[in-house]
């Protein structure tokens, strides 16, 4: 990898009550690099994003920014060093607008006492996020609208463009493209390419097997909470990265 | 990019339309001018008066204070049950802290007992407040839903304004003159210095719901706790808060109870909540959350005023008062159906 590290987990575990969900998993992401990580049903890969976004604290291991131990106590510690991440079919909450979403927790106030009273700058914010997500190269319609009134498709290309726009070191998608035809996923693997040509370090959690070959540079297998091969992308065939995943005991639902 | 994610395009005439008829402000105000006719009709020509109008807000006002803070609840996707024990235990405090406390009684009245019904309306806001940060506690950090921890401290506040009061209602200082309606160059207004405080007090809400950070967060919890958590957002810290500002405004219903009546009394919020909650679900606040408008709350809220003063203006049948819980019980379960026909219109 020509790039430095930008952020690394060493032997992360966690476990739910007798649940061993992470059993001493570690990974690297560099600055530029998609990773993709992939692993069936139940094998830890939402706990590991859990823990890689702050929303679980891991039960034993090591995080790392930037070389730099961190320890997050919550989402925010995480989106604050510049870690952003779209949650598989939860990352927007449907009533609000597409610039509320796109805003949310990084509100800006309107000029003097007003803003001070924490009057909201409505127009500005929805100015900002139409060219936020134009930049990130997604079209969307009026950035007024609720997202419940949005499709599928265009919901999704809201919370990736909230999450590329946001990021400024690490973007973690999980499932970006699940429920998206076949354009629309298309779309938004461009928008990762993207991401990673601005220098970011992308984690790229996907059942999608042919969209994590076609857009990661390495793979990581999780089966059973223990990473079981970190190799690159050229390393693997559809056909060996679906055995890798469903292992010996492994089960294809 | 690819215009595949602009499929939807501007609205036509035709759902212009359909939208209006699911909008529930031109329903609530539809209904309103419907029962404002028949009332008037009903009651022989005496409903549609400043007289009853004056009447009316000054009987309600404390329950405006209450649909509102249960509007900023709801929309969290939580309720607040403790609202009506809430009024009646402030209001009782309040009273308590002037007569027991300082030995004052309702000889004390006019401008004189100003300074004493500002103290009633600080002590109901910090009692209020109080039982807002209990609420807080037990959803919280006891994880305990906001309809039962709400349903338990709805019991003990009202247990407490029985014990505190002694059963009976605590006359103190007042100044009636704050409920008399405004006649401004002999004509009567139907605005008194409480129902003024207390519209007032709307507005400001409204903003605060519709324009601030405060709102919006209010909405992103009733939406999507898991995105708002996300977003760096605290969960608890916000609902704290909402909760707080519940109890607050219920605080300062007690004091508005007290004020109108010149006691506290523990029946001062008896059965309250059942309207505030009933006057939010008209006023089309979703109890799933995330949903409402506080100009829905405040027609809902009327029509639910005027369904109940009106029937007392009925002449041509008498309707017994036992007959309104009934009724309000009624349009509660009328409004939940037409959100539910309107919800499933639109998908």
């Amino acid at each position: 990898m020509p790039n430095k590290v930008i952020y690394e987990v060493r032997n992360v575990s966690k476990n739910y009550g007798a649940v061993v969900a992470l059993d001493g998993a570690s990974l690297k992401l560099h600055a530029g690099e998609v990773v993709g990580l992939v692993g069936d049903n139940g094998a830890g890969k939402s706990t590991l994003v859990k823990v890689l976004s702050g929303a679980h604290s891991p039960d034993g291991g090591e995080i790392l920014l930037e070389g730099v131990e961190r320890t997050w106590h919550n989402p925010k510690q995480a989106l604050e060093a510049g870690i952003e991440t779209l949650y598989q079919d939860s990352g927007l909450a449907p009533h609000l607008t597409v610039s509320q979403n796109v805003f949310l927790g990084r509100e800006k106030f309107t000029k003097g006492i007003f803003g001070k009273l924490g009057f909201l700058a409505k127009k500005q914010m929805e100015a900002e996020a139409e060219a936020d997500l134009q930049a990130v190269g997604i079209a969307f319609p009026s950035s007024n609208r609720p997202v419940s009134q949005l499709s599928g498709g265009q919901r999704q290309a809201v919370a990736i463009g909230r999450a590329v726009s946001w990021a400024r070191k690490v973007l973690i998608l999980d499932e970006p493209t699940n429920h998206l035809g076949a354009r629309q996923a298309g779309e938004v693997l461009e928008v990762i390419k993207r991401a990673k040509k601005k220098g970011l370090g992308v984690i790229f959690i996907s059942h999608t097997l042919p969209h994590v070959l076609e857009v990661t540079d390495r793979i990581v297998v999780l089966r059973l909470g223990k990473i079981v091969r970190d190799a690159p992308t050229s390393e693997y065939t559809a056909d060996t990265l679906i055995g890798t995943i469903t292992g010996t005991y492994g089960s294809d639902e | 990019m690819g215009n595949s994610i602009q499929d939807s395009q501007a609205p036509s005439l035709l759902d212009k339309v359909k939208t209006s008829f699911r909008n529930q402000s031109v329903l609530l105000v539809a209904t309103l001018v419907i029962l404002g006719v028949v009332f008037q009709i009903a009651s022989e020509g005496i409903f549609l008066t400043t007289g009853t109008l004056a009447t009316v807000l000054n009987d309600w006002g404390s329950y405006i204070l209450l649909a509102v803070a249960q509007t900023f609840v709801v929309i969290t996707g939580g309720i607040d049950l403790s609202v009506g024990s809430t009024v009646s235990l402030s209001s009782v405090v309040a009273g308590w802290v002037l007569v027991q406390g300082l030995h004052l009684d309702s000889s004390i009245s006019g401008d004189a007992a100003i300074p004493y019904v500002l103290l009633a309306v600080l002590v109901a806001l910090l009692v209020g407040l109080t039982v807002g940060a209990l609420n807080a506690f037990l959803i919280n950090i006891l994880k305990i839903v906001p309809f039962i921890a709400t349903l338990a401290t709805m019991g003990a506040m009202s247990g407490m304004a029985i014990i505190i009061s002694g059963g009976m209602p605590l006359q103190g200082p007042n100044d009636f003159n704050l409920g008399i309606p405004y006649t401004v160059f002999g004509v009567q207004l139907p605005i008194s210095t409480t129902v003024l405080t207390v519209l007032i007090i709307t507005v400001i809400a409204g903003l605060y719901l519709h324009k601030t950070r405060f709102g919006l967060y209010t909405y992103a919890l009733g939406s999507n706790p898991f995105a708002t958590r996300a977003a760096g957002i605290s969960p608890a810290r916000h609902i704290t808060k909402v909760y707080m500002l519940s109890g607050g405004l219920a605080g300062l219903a007690g004091a508005y109870a007290y004020i109108r009546l010149g006691a506290g009394s523990p029946s001062n919020g008896a059965g309250m909540e059942l309207y505030a909650i009933a006057a939010t679900v008209i006023g089309g606040v979703s109890l799933m959350g995330g949903v409402g408008r506080i100009i829905g709350i405040a027609l809902g809220t009327l029509v639910l005023f005027t369904v109940q003063s009106g029937l007392l203006m009925v002449k041509v049948v008498q309707v017994s008062p036992s007959l309104k819980q009934v009724i309000v019980a009624i349009l509660i379960a009328a409004a939940v159906a037409v959100q539910t026909l309107q919800k499933n219109g639109r998908k």
